[in-house]
């Protein structure tokens, strides 16, 4: 049983068809993951027990393998009478996961924002709200940008895990074809080509955002 | 099944997710350290065939570069077991990631060492063994630690290959007992435990080494 070339070919156009699906998931979990990230870094920035809280939860989060989380929530949410489609369970799960890593990244962002900036739109009596839209978020989101790039094709790289919840992304198409054909070699190796050209192609995106979001910088 | 029996249950997958980490490290270690110093001394051709290399282990998704090599393997006529498939993939992959902070530790020294190991006569690989890597080793080894507790999460992905991990385990006692919830709980601490001293460990060195340019992530 060698490497069957026909074969391997017939099934590129199904994993490729699974490309969008691949990407959808990693768009919106990435969305999940930074909204998530952001409100626990928010909730651990004004401190009191529900900000040490939260900074256990990160810690935690960051401690455990994904696939757990993706067990524990495909399990446990019908349980409690939540049913919910894979996909969506899916999104949660790396939403989460990624959350507790994001909320660092905006962690370090905020920090590396000068104080005087937000000394300096109290002197000129902003009000609390306007200083984070106007003066602290537009920074922020440029210390961010380029981690946050980063953590995109991390999460990129973590879609394949929904494979195991039948989720029909571009590994879950492989086994598809696998286990209709009994020919796991060909889709596998099919599917790690096309993803591993995926990941490099838009990591190479994200190093060319960077490297412009930086010449923005130092004008 | 109480829940200390499920906890001790679980905890029977701890030898298999120790052993794959430790076996895993066998392939980390090396690759990075060759790696990441070929990348830092060669240039031109040779250079694109070690950053392609790198890339190939740390662009891919693991998951599938384990299911590639695990069906994929026995065709082309190696056969190896899926304790050595696993800790192959999982170590490269972890190598790959931690060649690159290899690398950046020995580009972050300043010029002037290299310089004064030449001006005393010393050849390059002297240089490089006496005075860059020391150096380099100690300001990258945060990132090590990072990289040791990434592999550790990583090996939840062996219950996928039939290994029985404590991962498997939990799905194993999930077949026997309905209660995901104190089950996949067991195993999220079970990691947490296992995966959050580490951290602070790395912290800790984190802050001894101080080292600039190196970022205050922990896990």
């Amino acid at each position: 049983m060698g490497f069957d070339l026909a074969f391997a070919l017939s099934s590129v156009p199904i994993i490729l068809g699974a490309v969008g699906t691949t990407l959808f998931v990693a768009l919106v979990s990435c969305i999940g993951a930074a909204a998530t990230g952001f409100l626990f870094e928010m909730v651990r920035r004004v401190g009191g027990i529900a900000g040490l809280l939260i900074g256990f939860v990160i810690d935690f989060i960051r401690s455990t393998p994904v696939l757990a989380w993706l067990y524990f929530l495909y399990f446990v949410l019908p349980f409690y009478g939540i049913r919910l489609g894979s996909m969506t369970v899916g999104v949660m799960g790396l939403s989460l996961y990624y959350s507790g890593y994001l909320a660092e990244v905006f962690k370090a962002g905020i920090d590396a924002i000068p104080r005087g900036q937000s000394e300096a739109a109290r002197a000129l009596s902003l009000s609390r709200r306007d200083a984070v839209i106007h003066v602290i978020a537009p920074q922020m989101l440029r210390n961010i940008a380029a981690p946050l790039g980063n953590y995109f094709v991390s999460i990129l790289k973590a879609t394949p895990y929904l494979a195991v919840l039948a989720v029909p992304e571009m590994l879950g198409q492989a086994f598809d074809i696998a286990s209709e054909t009994y020919r796991y070699t060909e889709p596998l190796v099919v599917a790690g080509i096309i993803f591993l050209v995926l990941a490099l192609a838009i990591s190479h995106g994200v190093k060319r955002l960077e490297r412009r979001l930086l010449e923005g910088g130092a004008r | 099944m109480t829940l200390i029996d499920i906890w001790l249950g679980i905890l029977q997958g701890l030898g298999t997710t120790a052993a794959v980490t430790a076996y895993g490290l066998v392939f980390a270690i090396p690759f990075a350290l060759v790696f990441g110093v070929a990348q830092y001394l060669t240039g031109g051709v040779a250079r694109l065939l070690v950053t392609g290399v790198i890339e190939f282990w740390r662009s891919s998704a693991v998951i599938i570069l384990l299911f590639v090599f695990y069906y994929a393997l026995p065709v082309v006529g190696i056969t190896l077991s899926a304790m050595t498939v696993s800790a192959m993939v999982l170590g490269l992959n972890a190598g790959g990631y931690a060649s690159q902070a290899v690398r950046a530790g020995l580009q972050a020294l300043p010029s002037g060492q290299r310089e004064a190991g030449a001006a005393l006569g010393l050849s390059r690989p002297a240089i490089l063994l006496l005075i860059e890597l020391p150096q380099a080793l100690i300001t990258m080894s945060p990132t090590f630690v990072n990289t040791v507790i990434q592999l550790v999460k990583a090996t939840a992905l062996v219950s996928l290959v039939t290994l029985t991990d404590m991962t498997f385990r939990a799905k194993e006692i999930a077949q026997v007992e309905y209660n995901p919830v104190a089950i996949y709980t067991a195993l999220l601490l079970a990691f947490f435990v296992v995966c959050y001293p580490i951290a602070l460990a790395g912290r800790w060195l984190e802050r001894r080494v101080a080292a600039p340019g190196s970022r205050a992530d922990g896990i």
